[in-house]
């Protein structure tokens, strides 16, 4: 008979106490949200009593013009929402490539040119869609022009700001090879790096035009064309109907596109 | 023709990748470096095309003074001298062909590369060299869908591209088995004797060294400790170059004849 063993079972050591950062960083969030809540009085008792009161709006809620889907006037205005998103994705998505490659330590070997491609990126991006869309509607006047300059550096900015980090965490190796090769840098990005990045980058221009489509229906709210300007012309109008018939056709288009996009996308990376 | 005189390069922070070598290597040579890691192998590989610049010293190649070139003339001594790496440093979502395509970027104008349109003759080039390492039925196929050896012989392929005077090779075997090593290190061998390109290799299996060096230089902490033939490289000799005596990791075969 073995004699009764000494070594204790192993068990497995205790690890690293939690952050004194992390504990302070959860408490000071919770505490964050319950100052905020408390300050902008929120309660859902309100949100009830709001929503279940009868008014003008809901009513129209409750009764859609579905005759908006046929209308020849609502629809002209959805094709030119169509429009508006894919040329903005089309032109600003195809700026972004190389604003997001020229930001880059190896797709720039200039310093200063770097810095000032990010500097430049950096503000594109925190600007958000319908600051852009008053910035030109105040510079061209009403009209499609403005919806389509505000989409075209709306997609600058989200496309430029997911490639980049793409462009961060590419495989370097193939990179010095090209140098190594003695290639130039145009070459070298070329053959070395857009390859690793091409299917994430159509993947976000995807993306890029399903934000544009949902941007493009606020747009219009500001004057920026698109079918944005007709919900406002109907809401002027207090015809609630109409607007929610023009938001339900939005609702199924916006569906339809962003089932087709996410499909495309899975099939891309 | 390299040289090195007097070449030291100091990282930031202080380590000397490379102190004080005075070293030349003729046209045609086969040389194969070997030392421990962090002995200075890979850094004076990569000082001979620029990758790593000196921080003091000396170094010419074909009669063009590496530290003084701009950035232009370095692309062309780059292209030039061929390089082939551990990690095979392939494209790996692009096909074969494109991976050694590559090595004709600096001969092909950018517009060129970025349309894919590559003159005739560059296309004639990147086939030849695919063939020469046996790889052209491959020329469609991902480079993913390869094993490491046919990888490396890609790596081989597109330095091969270059049409280059001088071919380095950064530890070319140390990720493949032992028969995949021998044959792409036979290759190498037969690359040089055939086009007559210099070939530096870096190693740290010694069998390897011994059978296929016509010349090992040994590298110890950035200074070169011994230079001679292969021949001349006995068991003693590496454990001068390691500082300590031999085990079975240092050669690629368990029972390996050192002379």
């Amino acid at each position: 008979m073995s004699s009764p063993a000494v070594v204790s079972a192993p068990s497995i050591p205790r690890g690293p106490r939690v952050g004194r950062f992390i504990v302070w960083g959860i408490v000071g969030v919770i505490g964050l949200t319950i100052v905020t809540a408390i300050t902008v009085e929120f309660s859902f008792l309100d949100i009830f009593r709001n929503l279940t009161r009868r008014n003008l709006v809901l009513d129209g809620l409750l009764s859609p013009d579905i005759g908006q889907l046929w209308s020849e006037r609502s629809l002209s205005a959805f094709v030119e929402t169509l429009q508006l998103a894919i040329l903005g994705t089309a032109t600003g998505g195809l700026v972004a490539l190389p604003l997001s490659i020229w930001a880059t330590d190896y797709g720039n070997p200039y310093v200063w040119l770097r810095n000032m491609v990010r500097i430049f990126n950096a503000v594109v991006r925190s600007i958000p869609d319908l600051l852009w869309a008053l910035i030109f509607v105040t510079a061209v006047g009403i009209g499609v022009l403005p919806g389509l300059l505000a989409l075209f550096f709306f997609s600058i900015a989200v496309v430029s700001k997911l490639t980049a980090d793409t462009l961060d965490s590419v495989d370097r190796q193939p990179i010095e090879a090209a140098l190594a090769a003695g290639a130039p840098t145009i070459s070298m990005v070329h053959t070395a790096v857009v390859p690793q990045i091409l299917p994430a980058y159509t993947s976000f221009l995807l993306y890029g035009f399903e934000l544009n489509l949902r941007a493009s229906a606020v747009l219009g709210l500001v004057g920026a064309g698109g079918i944005g300007a007709r919900i406002e012309f109907f809401r002027g109008r207090g015809e609630w109907s109409e607007v929610w018939g023009i938001v339900l056709m939005f609702f199924l288009v916006v569906f339809l596109v962003e089932r087709l996009s996410v499909s495309l996308r899975r099939r891309l990376v | 023709m390299i040289r090195f005189r007097a070449a030291s390069v100091v990282y930031p922070g202080g380590t000397r990748g490379l102190d004080n070598v005075d070293l030349s290597i003729e046209p045609g040579e086969f040389v194969v470096v070997v030392g421990l890691s962090g002995a200075g192998k890979s850094t004076l590989i990569r000082t001979i095309n620029g990758l790593i610049p000196l921080t003091s010293g000396e170094l010419s190649v074909n009669e063009h003074s590496v530290p003084d070139l701009n950035r232009r003339q370095l692309r062309d001594l780059r292209g030039d001298i061929g390089m082939i790496f551990q990690g095979f440093n392939l494209v790996d979502r692009s096909t074969v062909v494109n991976n050694v395509l590559m090595g004709r970027l600096a001969k092909v104008p950018a517009w060129r590369a970025l349309l894919g349109r590559f003159p005739e003759h560059d296309l004639a080039v990147a086939a030849a060299a695919l063939d020469r390492v046996g790889m052209l039925d491959r020329a469609h196929q991902r480079s993913t869908d390869l094993s490491g050896g046919q990888r490396q012989r890609v790596g081989i392929a597109r330095a091969l591209a270059q049409e280059p005077q001088v071919i380095l090779a950064d530890e070319p075997v140390a990720s493949l088995d032992p028969p995949t090593s021998h044959q792409i290190m036979q290759h190498l061998q037969r690359i040089n004797r055939e086009l007559g390109i210099t070939t530096i290799v870096n190693l740290h299996f010694l069998d390897l060294a011994v059978t296929y060096a016509q010349r090992i230089v040994g590298l110890r902490e950035g200074t070169i400790v011994f230079d001679g033939p292969g021949s001349e490289c006995t068991a003693e000799v590496f454990e001068g170059i390691y500082g300590r005596s031999l085990t079975a990791d240092d050669t690629l075969t368990d029972e390996a004849p050192l002379p």
